[in-house]
């Protein structure tokens, strides 16, 4: 900055001018750039309006725009040109060309101005189309056609087999993975019923009951395998399924749970003896897949088995009086002194053959179905506890169980409340409870259904209500004697069977306790004949002219023929009339009809007591018909 | 649940606590009641910590937890004379996560312990209270089953003690004056067994006598 002395630069302009020549000394002689105008007369000398229409035009346009600006500087040029013309001899003043060019344009369009006027008028002038020449020869458009339309249906043809064969080829490819595809369409059916899941590469399915609740250690897994063995080249067989199931070789066949009761003990040696009876596999649905049948089978052979280990389970636990014997497969259990109860699992395989078990001791009928039946409801019931909502879901910091049993603390349940809300009761206990009920039942029926046949007079009737519990059962026994139903009412007793004796509520008001035995209900149901005979003859020997003396077993109508027993012995029970020498065996009604015949009393009573009615009808009784014959004959002598 | 009068049986002179209970029972069987297992009946003592009371001179309240085996799924808690929590047996797990709060008492465990005796609708327990080692007491409870209304049943429950208690029947029990038309939960047995203790335990030791 300071002490530095300012450095002179010297500008100076890049353009040089040409040089023109060079004198001897060294000095250059520059030529004179040209001037504006004399640029723009160099461009106009350069058009050459001979050219095509649009850059012609572009250019004329252009040379006319720059002509007229520089119309100025062109004159001015001009000046200048006109002393450069004396040098220039060939060429003339440079806008010559231009003005020469622009001029005969313009002749040119004031000629077809005029023309289009004229032609416009249509007066002198009019446009006609030229002729047109004759076209090439026919055979062109001809062929032409004909090659364009094959090229083009070419063209379609070569889209068309493309497509043809990516079909063909899917159908083959179709026909040869057809069993491929069936695998997986019958698989998802399979899904639909049975829960199945991947291993490895092997498909596993579950068919034990454990998401049901079940508590069974067995694993219930089935494998579900491709069937490969197949001919494509054969036709395949209408059942052919393309997958099949291995189930567990422990859990083959069908199986069943016997129940059945007896009444002789067998023989020690027949303890442990498999029963084959082959009960006839249920019929499956018809439209089910064999493999729903064979897992179906498997599953009820496992329930089977669960039910077994159950019973057994709790056969050696639980003390009775009368311990109970697992052998193998059965369990036997006396549940009445003369009683056996023997519950065993059937279970046949399919590879033996069904003709092994024809000798069979017992006959089907002697299996309770309906116990069968209640020990599948009851391991169901078992296994719907454990996954009951109850105990679902488990309270965060009590303890687990029954919701009245958490509530059984805060609010101070004593012990019988307690023991009444856990079952305490198992499988076996149940079952048994249930057979000895059934046993009981069938046995008082049966006992009433044969005092009904042997005796005939008086009559008894049961009537067996239809809705029973599993422990108990109820009827309703009448003791009447026929045609007299409504005046010996006074019998009639309910009886309820219980699982181990039988109650019994008389009319008025008794309640008796009968045990399991069944001498005693018999027993008790002669004593009641009898009770209703002494009922019906009091009812009708109340008029004067009797006496009646009243013993324990038999009582005495005195009348006037003779007199009349009604007694109850071991031989005999029923009314007896003893006319001195003759002994004659009647039923209530002969009696009646003939004491309304023959005693002259009693004939009067009758028409007192307006029964003669009921009378009339029941002479209509074959058996009093054929007494009434004989009576006339063994009674002369013996009219008063 | 049914309505219940817990009583003392005073020491008869010159004999000793068991002979006593020896002395009831066979006059109860001799009356035909039937033997039918025994009976619990424990108390343990707790007072709220210092650290908890906000005044100073503020006495600490005791709270009495209990077990009867009679209810053997609840534990009961009560306070002298305020409210009763029956709850789970967890509750005595409760206890000791709350001991910052509630410190038992030293050598405060009381018990009673007898035979239970069933005669028809009555029950009756009969039981020694003991202390530690030493028998204290004797303590007799009968619950009349089928009421649970104190004052429908209290004229029967008296007759009943007056035939085998004889001149040592009790009066009608605090809680029944309380309440006599409520009805009658086994929170005021656990009161009732409360100030049998408490009396007890602030009765002198029973004169050892005749045990030799």
């Amino acid at each position: 900055m300071s002490g530095v002395r300012a450095v002179r630069i010297s500008i100076e302009s890049a353009c040089e001018k040409q040089v023109q020549e060079v004198g001897l000394d060294g000095t250059e002689t520059y030529l004179q750039p040209l001037s504006m105008s004399q640029n723009l007369a160099r461009l106009a000398q350069r058009i050459d309006f001979s050219q095509g229409s649009g850059s012609e035009e572009e250019e004329a346009a252009g040379a006319e725009g720059d002509a007229q600006d520089w119309a100025g500087a062109g004159s001015s040029a001009d000046q200048d040109d006109e002393e450069g013309l004396v040098k220039f001899q060939p060429s003339l003043w440079p806008w010559d060309s231009v003005r020469n060019n622009l001029r005969s344009a313009l002749t040119e369009m004031c000629v077809l101005y005029d023309v289009l006027s004229i032609v416009r008028d249509k007066k002198f002038m009019t446009l006609d189309p030229v002729s047109q020449d004759a076209l090439p020869p026919k055979q062109n458009p001809q062929t032409l056609q004909l090659i364009s339309k094959k090229k083009s249906l070419a063209g379609a043809a070569q889209i068309l087999l493309k497509g043809a064969e990516r079909l063909t080829k899917s159908v083959t490819e179709n026909q040869e993975n057809k069993l491929q595809r069936d695998f997986n369409s019958e698989l998802l059916r399979l899904r639909q019923h049975w829960k199945l899941r991947k291993v490895g590469d092997k498909i596993l399915g579950d068919l034990s009951y454990r998401s049901a609740g079940s508590l069974f250690p067995h694993h219930g897994t089935f494998e579900v395998i491709k069937n490969t063995d197949i001919d494509l080249d054969k036709k395949i067989p209408e059942d052919y399924c393309p997958l099949d199931v291995q189930i567990p070789s422990d859990l083959e066949g069908s199986a069943y749970i016997k129940v059945s009761i007896q009444k002789q003990a067998p023989d020690i040696g027949d303890l442990g003896t498999v029963n084959l009876f082959k009960r006839p596999l249920p019929k499956s649905k018809p439209g089910s897949p064999h493999w729903q049948t064979k897992l179906e089978a498997a599953q009820n052979v496992l329930l089977c088995k669960e039910i077994f280990a159950q019973l057994s389970r709790e056969a050696v636990q639980i003390k009775s009086q009368i311990p109970h014997i697992v052998v193998k497969n059965q369990i036997i259990s006396q549940p009445f002194p003369s009683l056996q109860l023997l519950i065993s699992l059937c279970h046949s395989s399919n590879d033996k053959k069904s003709q092994k078990c024809a000798t069979e001791k017992q006959s089907p009928e002697d299996h309770l179905y309906v116990l069968e039946h209640n020990l599948h409801l009851l391991i169901r019931e078992f296994h719907k506890q454990t996954l009951s909502s109850i105990t679902m879901p488990h309270p965060a910091s009590a303890p687990f169980g029954h919701k009245r049993m958490r509530l059984s603390g805060p609010q101070a349940f004593d012990k019988n409340e307690i023991n009444s809300l856990q079952s305490s009761e198992g499988l076996l206990e149940k079952i048994i409870k249930q057979a000895k009920h059934i046993f009981l039942r069938s046995r008082a029926a049966a006992t009433i259904d044969s005092l009904a046949s042997r005796i005939e007079d008086p009559q008894i009737q049961a009537h067996w209500s239809n809705i029973n519990d599993v422990y108990e059962s109820s009827v309703k026994v009448l003791i009447t004697s026929q045609g007299y139903e409504q005046i010996c009412k006074s019998i009639q007793l309910q009886l309820n069977i219980g699982v181990e004796q039988i109650r019994v509520v008389h009319r008025d008001g008794r309640v008796i306790t009968l045990s399991h035995q069944e001498q005693e209900l018999q027993d008790f149901l002669l004593s009641q004949f009898a009770m209703a005979l002494k009922v019906a003859a009091r009812s009708w020997f109340s008029f004067p002219g009797t006496s009646v003396k009243t013993f324990r077993r038999v009582m005495f109508y005195r009348i006037a023929n003779g007199i009349i027993f009604v007694v109850r012995s071991e031989k005999f029970s029923g009314i007896r009339w003893k006319v001195e020498t003759l002994s004659i065996k009647w039923s209530c009604l002969c009696l009646r009809s003939a004491l309304a015949c023959y005693d002259p009393c009693f004939q009067h009573e009758v028409s007192r007591n307006g029964l003669e009615k009921m009378n009339h009808k029941h002479k209509e009784e074959k058996f009093s018909k054929g007494v009434f014959r004989c009576l006339p004959s063994i009674l002369k002598p013996f009219t008063l | 649940m049914g309505v219940t009068c817990v009583s003392q049986m005073p020491v008869a002179e010159g004999k000793s606590v068991q002979q006593t209970v020896e002395l009831l029972t066979r006059k109860l069987e001799m009356l035909g009641a039937e033997k039918q297992g025994t009976f619990c009946v424990d108390c343990e003592t707790y007072h709220t910590a210092a650290s908890t009371l906000g005044n100073q001179g503020q006495a600490g309240k005791l709270m009495y937890v209990m077990h009867n085996s009679e209810y053997p799924l609840s534990c009961f808690a009560l306070f002298e004379n305020g409210p009763c929590l029956i709850a789970d047996t967890n509750f005595d797990v409760l206890m000791v996560k709350l001991k910052g709060f509630f410190q038992s008492a030293k050598a405060s465990k009381i018990e009673t312990r007898g035979t239970r005796y069933q005669y028809c609708d009555f029950l009756v327990k009969v039981g020694t209270v003991t202390m530690g080692p030493s028998a204290r007491g004797i303590s007799v409870e009968v619950e009349y089953g089928p009421c649970v209304v104190a004052s429908d049943c209290w004229n029967l429950l008296l007759e009943f003690l007056q035939s085998f208690l004889g001149s040592h029947t009790p009066g009608a029990p605090a809680v029944f004056g309380n309440r006599h038309d409520a009805v009658y939960g086994p929170a005021d047995t656990m009161a009732q067994y409360m100030e049998l203790f408490n009396k007890i335990r602030k009765q002198q030791q029973v004169p050892v006598a005749g045990i030799r």
